[in-house]
């Protein structure tokens, strides 16, 4: 039986992530906007860049999965 | 895989240059380079004559300004046009004459009746801005004074500036001597009309006044000016009637005129076009006091077509000699992506990066094998595969003519199938649908029961798996490169990762207990020589970079969360529409969540197979840089 320290923490290991990717998200996506807008055959690699940042918030969550199943 | 290019120069009689052009361009095979560069045997190559493109450039902006008027006639059948044969059998000069001479005929009468629509468009505008004015000011007829002498004007004012009339008012005033009156009403949303009435006798200086302060004045024409304003309204609505009329019959003339011209406009538009891309090229060749000279690179197996077109045209007399094979040379060589037809879709995604060197490996094959691979991992899913399959097959046929949505759609079509065999691996049919309708069970293979939201841990070990297979063959194909570029160093680092990689993968399975303890002292050894050539191959960054890849390979892990994400939002759309106790909502809610679900599984999984290509595998030997092939060559009519 787990408490409710287990889920928090999993919710921490994914929220940290989650934020940090969406940080990284908005400075990429407005500079890739940018991008686009002056060079539209651009596009696929500005995808690609915004697509980096969510490495973390799949370690995340990944983390959060491994918490809740290994304590239990 | 990337074709194998031959450095040719194509020789001929210098009085024939025109035409050799001309077959060259038709055959569109060569990539061309400068000829008079770099010629064996010391021929003296000099620059071809130079063609004067101006008067073709003109006729062209001409011919593009005429089409722009005219209405497009069935753009489908216009390519079918029979004047396209008739146009294109004529010598460049007479082409010139026949479009100069359809220009000239047709250009004063459009002119003439594209300036007269213009003028009525304006016109019509104007009526609809004094209508809206005088429908506007009209409740406030009453209050006007109804004195000879008198003028009114109208000005507009943003809403912003009302506080303006506060200003204009006291010097209005002024100037007047106090014999004006001033109404306002809302126009619109944003603007104020404001109506002033005074003695025509400051007329001048009451306008003098609001042009220097730049309000915007609205003068009623005379036409509309002294009459009631419910005449002044029918008046306008009478002319604006006429002027639809006369903007119609307009419309039907240069209707007429399409019916005839437009197909031949465009077919001369097109055939001029590929003429001055051909002149344009003339910068190229080269010539000596009797022989004309082109230099290029040619794809292996255009070559025999190429030589068979120049020698049903010239005979003898214009000789394709092959270059020698010079390795040297080889980093200027274009490249030509030459793939099978289940890898050609994949060409698609090299366009993010720059093409390949010439020595480099081509990796759109892998991308091929692995793509689909990854995909199918993530998506994992019987039903949603054959729904993909569906729409990939569904709108690659609606958009046949477009080549990059064909490609997309391959792609996705190609992915599909992986998705279904994964999903009997999983025992996935729409989430757990199959599963609880007995269908479909998830395979027990190694002891492990492949249900995803069960097997979380095997799932991110094989995908972890997954990542250190693609980086260790990145890392391989990186010595490959390396090797064929002659970089010794790079061949040692790229070994020393290699080595290293492994050195801790053994390491971690000793410390598991999975690899004899025994061994522990030989992988230690392994790592410190790992570490001697990651120093020697790339100084301290080839160290630090072991924290890079290991980064890397761990991101492969996403294959297993977005997958487990998406098997999750399946399974809420099963149980809420199961919660619901109606059929019918039930019905609904899961088809629209598992429909919603598919949109993101096309969209997410393939972003994130492509961004594991991209970033994880293409850094540890992907080069680039190389020079896109671009066929000297005609649009095809």
């Amino acid at each position: 039986m787990t408490g409710w320290e287990v889920p928090i923490g999993a919710a921490i290991a994914f929220a940290g992530g989650a934020i940090a990717t969406g940080i990284a998200q908005s400075k990429i996506g407005a500079a890739g906007a940018g991008t686009v807008a002056e060079r539209p055959e651009s596009a696929g690699t500005v995808i690609v860049l915004e697509a980096i940042p969510e490495t973390l918030v799949i370690l995340g969550f990944v983390v959060a999965a491994m918490i809740i199943i290994m304590v239990e | 895989m990337l074709q194998k290019m031959m450095r040719i120069l194509v020789v001929g009689p210098k009085k024939d240059y025109q035409r050799i052009i001309d077959v060259l361009y038709q055959a569109g095979s060569i990539h061309l380079e400068d000829a008079k560069t770099d010629i064996p045997d010391g021929m003296v190559v000099r620059p071809l004559d130079t063609f004067h493109t101006e008067e073709l450039s003109s006729l062209l902006i001409r011919i593009r300004g005429q089409i722009q008027i005219l209405t497009p006639v069935d753009s489908k059948k216009h390519n079918k046009s029979p004047f396209i044969d008739k146009y294109a059998s004529l010598p460049f000069k007479d082409l010139v004459v026949t479009a100069t001479t359809i220009c000239d005929s047709l250009e004063e009468k459009l002119r003439s009746l594209e300036n007269r629509k213009g003028d009525l468009d304006v016109r019509y505008t104007t009526l609809l801005r004094y209508e809206k004015i005088i429908r506007k000011i009209s409740p406030l007829e009453q209050q006007l004074p109804t004195l000879e002498g008198f003028e009114v004007t109208i000005l507009i004012i943003q809403k912003e500036f009302e506080s303006v009339l506060d200003i204009i008012h006291p010097f209005l005033s002024e100037i007047t001597k106090n014999q004006f009156e001033f109404i306002s009403a809302d126009l619109d949303e944003k603007n104020i009309a404001v109506i002033t009435v005074f003695s025509k006798k400051y007329a001048n200086k009451v306008h003098d006044f609001l042009y220097s302060k730049n309000v915007n004045e609205v003068r009623i024409p005379q036409e509309y000016t002294n009459m009631p304003l419910d005449d002044a309204l029918t008046l306008i609505q009478a002319d604006k009637d006429a002027i639809r009329t006369e903007i119609t019959e307009i419309e039907a003339k240069i209707r007429d005129i399409s019916t005839r011209w437009y197909a031949d406009l465009v077919t001369l538009k097109i055939l001029l076009t590929d003429f001055l891309e051909e002149t344009s090229a003339y910068s190229h060749f080269g010539q000596t006091e009797y022989t004309f000279v082109v230099k290029g690179w040619i794809p292996k197996k255009f070559l025999p077509a190429t030589k068979k077109a120049l020698v049903e045209s010239f005979g003898e007399s214009v000789v394709v000699h092959e270059l020698p094979d010079d390795p040297s040379r080889y980093d200027d060589a274009p490249v030509f992506f030459d793939n099978p037809f289940w890898a050609k879709p994949f060409e698609f995604f090299m366009n993010l990066v720059t093409p390949p060197m010439y020595r480099e490996i081509d990796p759109t094959p892998l991308i091929a094998i692995f793509f689909p691979l990854f995909f199918g991992l993530i998506v994992g899913d019987i039903g949603y595969g054959l729904v993909i399959l569906c729409f990939s097959l569904a709108v690659r046929y609606k958009f046949r003519e477009i080549p990059w949505i064909c490609q997309l759609m391959s792609i996705l079509m190609i992915s599909s199938i992986p998705t279904m065999i994964f999903g009997y691996f999983y025992g996935e049919f729409f989430g757990d649908l199959g599963e609880h309708m007995g269908w479909i069970h998830p395979i027990t293979l190694f002891g492990i029961t492949w249900n995803r939201i069960e097997a979380i841990i095997p799932l991110l070990i094989l995908t972890i798996g997954i990542g250190v297979f693609h980086v260790f063959l990145g890392l391989s194909l990186g010595i490959l490169n390396a090797y064929r570029h002659h970089k010794t160093r790079h061949i040692i680092e790229k070994a020393g990762m290699l080595g290293l990689l492994s050195g801790i993968i053994l390491l971690l399975g000793a410390y598991a207990g999975h690899v004899p303890g025994s061994v522990t002292f030989a992988v230690i050894a392994l790592m410190l020589a790992s570490i001697a050539c990651l120093i020697y191959g790339g100084g301290s960054r080839g160290v630090i970079e072991v924290m890079g890849t290991i980064g890397n390979i761990m991101s492969y892990a996403r294959l297993m969360a977005i997958g487990l994400a998406s098997v999750i939002l399946a399974l809420v759309a099963n149980r809420l529409s199961h919660e619901l106790g109606i059929l019918v909502l039930g019905i609904i809610v899961a088809i629209l969540l598992h429909t919603l679900n598919i949109f993101l599984a096309m969209f997410s999984p393939s972003i994130h197979s492509l961004r594991l290509h991209v970033v994880e595998f293409f850094s540890k030997f992907y080069e680039g840089g190389g020079v896109p092939y671009k066929p000297f060559g005609k649009e095809r009519l």
